[in-house]
């Protein structure tokens, strides 16, 4: 699922008081391709090494024994900006809305399977810091998400605004399929109904710049009824 | 406040029926005591005997032997007087010595009228005379001017009934007056006792006729709502132990299934070991999920899952539902088939989106959970006259019509009063169930028409 070897570098700051889930959290990632993790168990500590360290990524937990995650990712904010996941066992609804009011990039509950996590800490950082790799592989095309356009063979096919947007999120999702819904929301905001048509003409309109074969798309993928996946290029 | 106006009215109706009452028998009573009273006739009547009675003989005026007895009796005395003379021509033996035996024209009329020297006097005419008869003075009064005014006399009935009328007011306006302030003091106290099953709490103020009365509502209510109190806060430790138990487990189970996946995706380790790691991994997710259904159940059962209910697309739930548990189906062992009609795209209610979508994704699981060895489930969205319906289905192993019933009759364990504790179906169902009661939905199971179990979950279309 990883496309991309130098999302692999980046650096991920693990906090929790549990030094064996530190441990087994650092090596799932670790057997997932990722070079770059260092833990912290107290809230002092996970702000003196977002300081020295300067990670690109976050997991914090929220109870931790010097005071909350919560507290703790405000006071990160104070001073950088990166992707943020709680990994954490208070799994209430009100718990998971905090984080993710607060302003956090994702919210997961303990238990949890470990592909989950590297899927979804592959997702952030894609999201995050695709900027450094504009141009997204597929099996026929690349997409250059800055400059809005295709690029087929020579040829450079410009995105249109809604193009770009159903493209970012199918992007951001890679390999998952994504409801007609969420599309829809993405492109027409919040309870969008009665835009399944328009959705598949854009999405006739996208098949057309990045397939080898409009008539036969390998890259994004109809799943009928509820969504659409895209599929990346193998590396 | 009904029972009040009832009570006012039958009272009043009481109290006029039995006002009616008394003035009837009243007029019973009097007519009888006047009908025994024989006074007005009997006097006059005995005068006009006596004068009837008296004969001119030649030996002079005689008295018949049988009125003689009669005024002897009722020691009554008798002169006769005569036209011309007015002198007294006979009398009685035991004629009283203070009575005259010469009257003139005015004597006549006074004695007529009234007395003779205090005893009552009644005349009768005779011949060419007049007989008068005289009563001991303590016998009779009389009534020596008896005239009314001629309208009077002529309005006397609607004078009556206008006076009856005033007085009846009269009355009402009392009765009124006096109980207002008993009514004043029973209507905090009736609106206390209706208030009290309400389960609020009441307060009455303890002033007043019926202030005792007030003091125990207020007693009632503060036993209410104490009991009330104990029972949320019992219920509420209860529901907060069981969500503080579920948070502990989960760091712990973490690692259990963390290490398990790596096990088992370890290609260095022999299948035999994987496939173990395998297993302790699934039956870790089934732990983690009863866990999560554990806590979202007992929230439930205790209203403490709060609700944000606001308009969503049952579609778009359910599509993430069966979207999310697609893109979590690594060994693809539960396809899942959309089959809602491409042209049905919106079904709206109001609901929690968040519950909705646990609730589809509690069916699918409960699809999985009972056929370990995999099997197709279809998912889609029908909309009737009167209801939106969500079907989940599989074609797998299904379930025999006892269980069928069982499911559909026997309450869940964690509901169930009786002593046995013996699960009768998984806590998946229990919360689908409670969820879509909540969204005044229904649940129904049956067999499905690919052979294996169907859940319908329905709801009204507002």
């Amino acid at each position: 699922m990883m496309d991309y070897d130098y999302l692999k570098y980046k650096k991920i700051l693990i906090v929790d008081d549990e030094a064996d889930l530190l441990e087994m959290v650092t090596s799932i990632l670790g057997q997932d391709g990722f070079k770059a993790m260092k833990t912290a168990q107290t809230v002092s500590e996970a702000l003196h090494m977002c300081k020295e360290w300067v990670p690109d990524l976050a997991i914090l937990d929220v109870m931790l024994p010097d005071g909350n995650g919560f507290s703790l990712f405000e006071q990160m904010r104070t001073f950088t900006e990166i992707p943020v996941l709680f990994l954490t066992a208070k799994g209430e609804d009100e718990d998971r809305l905090k984080g993710l009011g607060l302003g956090a990039d994702d919210y997961m509950v303990k238990p949890f399977l470990p592909k989950e996590l590297s899927l979804r800490i592959g997702i952030i950082l894609r999201r995050c810091y695709k900027g450094e790799n504009p141009l997204v592989r597929l099996s026929g095309s690349q997409i250059d998400f800055d400059r809005a356009e295709v690029i087929k063979g020579k040829e450079h096919l410009p995105l249109t605004a809604k193009e770009h947007d159903i493209l970012s999120v199918l992007c951001r999702n890679a390999g998952r399929i994504v409801t007609i819904d969420q599309l829809c929301e993405a492109v027409w905001g919040d309870n969008p109904y009665g835009y399944e048509n328009s959705l598949m003409a854009h999405i006739r309109r996208i098949r057309e710049k990045i397939e080898t074969d409009p008539s036969k798309p390998v890259s994004l993928i109809t799943v009928k009824g509820l969504g659409y996946k895209l599929v990346l290029a193998e590396k | 406040m009904k029972d009040i106006t009832k009570l006012i009215r039958r009272f009043v109706g009481i109290l006029l029926l039995s006002t009616v009452l008394v003035i009837v028998l009243n007029i019973i009573l009097l007519a009888v005591i006047s009908a025994s009273q024989t006074a007005n006739g009997r006097p006059y009547s005995t005068a006009k005997e006596t004068a009837k009675a008296l004969q001119k003989t030649a030996a002079g005026y005689v008295l018949s032997g049988d009125m003689a007895e009669q005024l002897n009796m009722e020691n009554a005395w008798a002169i006769y007087i005569d036209n011309d003379t007015l002198e007294v021509k006979w009398h009685t033996k035991n004629l009283p010595d203070t009575i005259p035996l010469q009257y003139t024209i005015s004597d006549i009329a006074n004695l007529t009228m009234g007395y003779i020297d205090g005893y009552p006097t009644y005349t009768g005419d005779a011949e060419n005379g007049l007989v008068v008869v005289g009563y001991p003075k303590d016998r009779y009064w009389k009534h020596m001017s008896p005239s009314w005014d001629y309208d009077f006399i002529k309005n006397a009935p609607y004078t009556v009934l206008v006076v009856i009328g005033v007085n009846i007011f009269l009355i009402f306006l009392i009765y009124m007056i006096v109980n207002s302030k008993l009514l004043k003091s029973v209507k905090p106290i009736t609106n206390g006792i209706q208030a009290l099953p309400l389960g609020e709490p009441v307060y009455v103020k303890e002033k007043g006729l019926l202030s005792g009365l007030a003091a125990k509502i207020n007693q009632t209510s503060d036993i209410l709502q104490r009991q009330k109190r104990n029972l949320q806060r019992k219920e509420t430790a209860r529901a907060n132990w069981i969500s503080g138990v579920s948070h502990d487990i989960r760091t712990p189970l973490s690692m259990v299934m963390g290490y398990a996946g790596q096990i088992e995706a370890n290609e260095s380790l022999p299948e035999s070991e994987r496939k173990k790691a395998q297993i302790i991994r699934r039956q870790s997710i089934k732990i983690k999920n009863l866990i999560n259904d554990l806590n979202l159940a007992s929230k439930l059962e205790y209203n403490m899952q709060p609700m944000d209910p606001r308009p969503v697309n049952l579609i778009a739930i359910a599509r993430q539902s069966v979207v999310d548990f697609i893109n979590s189906d690594m060994e693809e062992k539960y396809p899942i088939e959309w089959k809602t009609d491409d042209t049905l795209t919106a079904c709206i209610i109001e609901g929690d989106k968040e519950l909705l979508r646990r609730a589809i994704g509690n069916l699918i699981t409960n699809s999985q959970a009972h056929n370990p060895d995999g099997c197709t489930i279809f998912v889609w969205v029908e909309k009737s006259a009167a209801e939106y319906k969500i079907i989940v289905e599989d074609n797998g192993i299904g379930v025999t019509d006892e269980k069928l019933e069982q499911l559909r009759t026997a309450p869940h364990y964690m509901m169930s009063d009786g002593k046995t504790a013996e699960p009768r179906h998984g806590l998946g169902l229990l919360i689908v169930g409670q969820i879509v009661s909540a969204h005044k939905g229904t649940v129904s199971f049956d067999h499905g028409k690919h052979g294996g179990f169907a859940v319908t979950i329905a709801f009204p279309i507002i």
